[in-house]
């Protein structure tokens, strides 16, 4: 067409070489954690000879920091959030977008507001309220609070709109309570937007920094981001190869669940934007 | 049944009820009550109430160990406000100047940046790979991002300054300071934003560039006739989240600059945690988030009145 006066295939070497400049960062992270400490300096993008010694460093027995218990944590308390959240969104999000009942469209306009709040103005009265809940240092403290975002009801009141009202009505005929529309119907349903409620979520809460850094004091309690913030990186000021080696394995979990989820994920990014 | 089909393509609660469904109007309260609590109960304890609180606090002196050190009125907000000789008002504003400044060096290369990746993509073969490429980083933590760009940006040794045979003090000195914070954020968000613009653009109907071609209508044309303004709200969208995260800027900074050199890339959250949980000023530190929460709020809520307004006209 007229219109390309780039062709397609140029357009696509364009995106190729801003690809690898961009992922530029990312290889020498791979690099350098492969590299004894004498060559972290040298330069050169291919470690040569490359060695696993960093990992081994890191993780093995005599470990400076207990990097598996904060990979754990960092798992543990994503993994459940994102259940906690999917589950809770989802009851809400029936709710909203099946039943009519007094004050149905207060509670709708409470979840928008609580996508505007921005969290810095709640993080000191939300650490003293855990705190009077002798909460802080625990798991409750690191997963509770993000189960109060209306992000997960928004997303899934949208889509059981989009669920023909046929399909429940022969269920409610049938004299089906509406727990069990909900489990029966609408979960199976919506397994794809909870998918992607969930990758979301996931990846906010294993990526998060300042929650778990006011929330957590103790070292077996620190999350990943915030382990290696607080004590890696003053560390191992020098030793970069071990950082970088620390970084990888931040980053692995999340890399697992892109290459498994990434569709679902962009789909929840790109869904915020088309319809809010 | 429990409603008709109209509702569905309606708003929610926009419809009046039926005399059929008051009469089953109480059962469906009370499910739709128990259905909403989980939600609600976290709502109300982890939001809500911590919003009120941050009030209360507010208007208290407030140190993390000795707890409530009494009323002080509007004493915290008068002294940032306006006693411009204490030491946490000149925070204050240093915060907010800093945090306003990152907002207008980032904001435009967050929309700019993401939006001719989006739009390269959106007219290249293997969109999916590469809509993926550019994303990835987004899923990165900040920690991450940090902790890699602080070993690439060291001026003695840093790869960046190896290929650039340069001497470069990146984190250390301004402007390169600020330079670096806004590079490492634009590295690290751009796919973010693309995503939402590619889908936006996907959105646009093909027959619109069909009938610009067959006018004899160039790139630049289609792009500015016809692409910019279909993609209006969804720009909009991505300048509003964009101004709304550049203004919580934190970890870039604590983790990179450490906010130096002296306060210079300190921004307002990090004054609030230093405040907080290092001078143990909590009282002050709540009224500087609230303060710094009702600047934001009027400022995306003027952002969201201005692409209103514009649609009108």
């Amino acid at each position: 067409m007229k219109w390309d006066k780039i062709g397609r295939w140029q357009r696509a070497l364009l995106l190729a070489i801003g690809a690898f400049l961009m992922y530029f960062p990312i290889l020498w992270m791979l690099s350098t954690a492969l590299k004894p400490q004498a060559l972290a300096f040298n330069g050169a993008l291919v470690p040569a000879p490359a060695s696993l010694n960093n990992f081994r460093a890191i993780l093995g027995p005599t470990s400076y920091e207990p990097t598996f218990r904060w990979l754990g944590n960092s798992l543990l308390v994503s993994v459940t959030a994102s259940c906690l959240i999917v589950a809770v969104d989802s009851l809400a999000a029936y709710a909203l977008a099946r039943l009519r009942f007094r004050g149905r469209r207060f509670l709708f306009g409470v979840v928008l507001a609580s996508l505007t709040v921005p969290f810095v103005a709640v993080l000191i009265p939300l650490y003293l309220e855990m705190s009077g809940f002798n909460m802080l240092n625990t798991y409750y403290a690191l997963i509770l609070p993000y189960a109060a975002n209306g992000f997960g009801v928004f997303l899934l009141y949208q889509f059981y709109l989009g669920i023909p009202l046929e399909v429940e009505e022969a269920a409610i005929m049938d004299g089906a309570n509406r727990l069990r529309v909900w489990a029966h119907i609408f979960v199976p349903l919506g397994v794809a937007p909870m998918v992607t409620l969930g990758m979301v979520t996931f990846m906010n809460v294993y990526n998060d920094f300042l929650w778990p850094l006011v929330a957590t004091s103790s070292v077996q309690m620190r999350t990943m981001t915030v382990g290696i913030a607080l004590m890696a990186i003053g560390q191992y000021a020098t030793n970069y190869p071990l950082l970088m080696a620390l970084t990888f394995c931040s980053v692995l979990p999340i890399l697992v669940a892109f290459i498994f989820a990434q569709r679902r994920l962009v789909e929840g990014i790109a869904f915020s934007g088309l319809t809010m | 049944m429990a409603q008709s089909p109209g509702v569905v393509a309606r708003p929610a609660g926009a419809q009046r009820r039926s005399p059929r469904h008051k009469a089953r109007g109480a059962g469906q309260d009370l499910i739709g009550y128990l259905l909403v609590l989980p939600f609600l109960a976290f709502f109300v304890v982890f939001q809500a109430y911590p919003v009120v609180y941050g009030v209360y606090v507010s208007l208290h002196h407030w140190n993390p160990i000795v707890g409530n050190g009494g009323w002080v009125g509007f004493r915290n907000y008068a002294l940032l406000l306006f006693d411009h000789s204490a030491l946490f008002s000149q925070q204050f504003w240093q915060g907010m100047l800093n945090t306003v400044l990152f907002v207008f060096i980032s904001v435009p290369f967050l929309l700019l940046i993401p939006f001719v990746v989006a739009y390269t993509i959106y007219r290249s073969p293997a969109k999916g790979l590469f809509r993926s490429l550019y994303f990835f980083p987004a899923t990165l933590s900040a920690t991450a991002v940090t902790s890699i760009w602080s070993w690439l940006l060291q001026t003695q040794g840093g790869e960046v300054n190896t290929i650039l045979g340069a001497h470069i003090p990146w984190l250390v000195e301004q402007p390169w300071a600020w330079i670096s914070i806004d590079l490492v954020t634009v590295w690290w968000t751009l796919g973010f934003n693309m995503v939402i613009l590619y889908a936006g653009m996907t959105q646009i109907s093909t027959t619109l560039f069909d009938a610009a071609a067959i006018d004899g209508a160039g790139s630049f044309a289609m792009t500015w006739n016809i692409t910019l303004p279909q993609l209006r709200r969804v720009i909009a969208f991505v300048v509003i989240i964009s101004t709304i995260a550049s203004f919580n800027l934190f970890a870039q900074p604590y983790l990179m600059t450490q906010g130096g050199p002296g306060f210079s890339t300190s921004p307002i959250t990090m004054f609030i945690y230093g405040v907080g949980f290092n001078s143990f000023h909590m009282g002050t530190a709540t009224a500087m988030a609230m303060l710094m929460a009702v600047i934001l709020a009027a400022i995306a809520f003027a952002q969201y009145r201005f692409v209103r307004g514009g649609e009108v006209s």
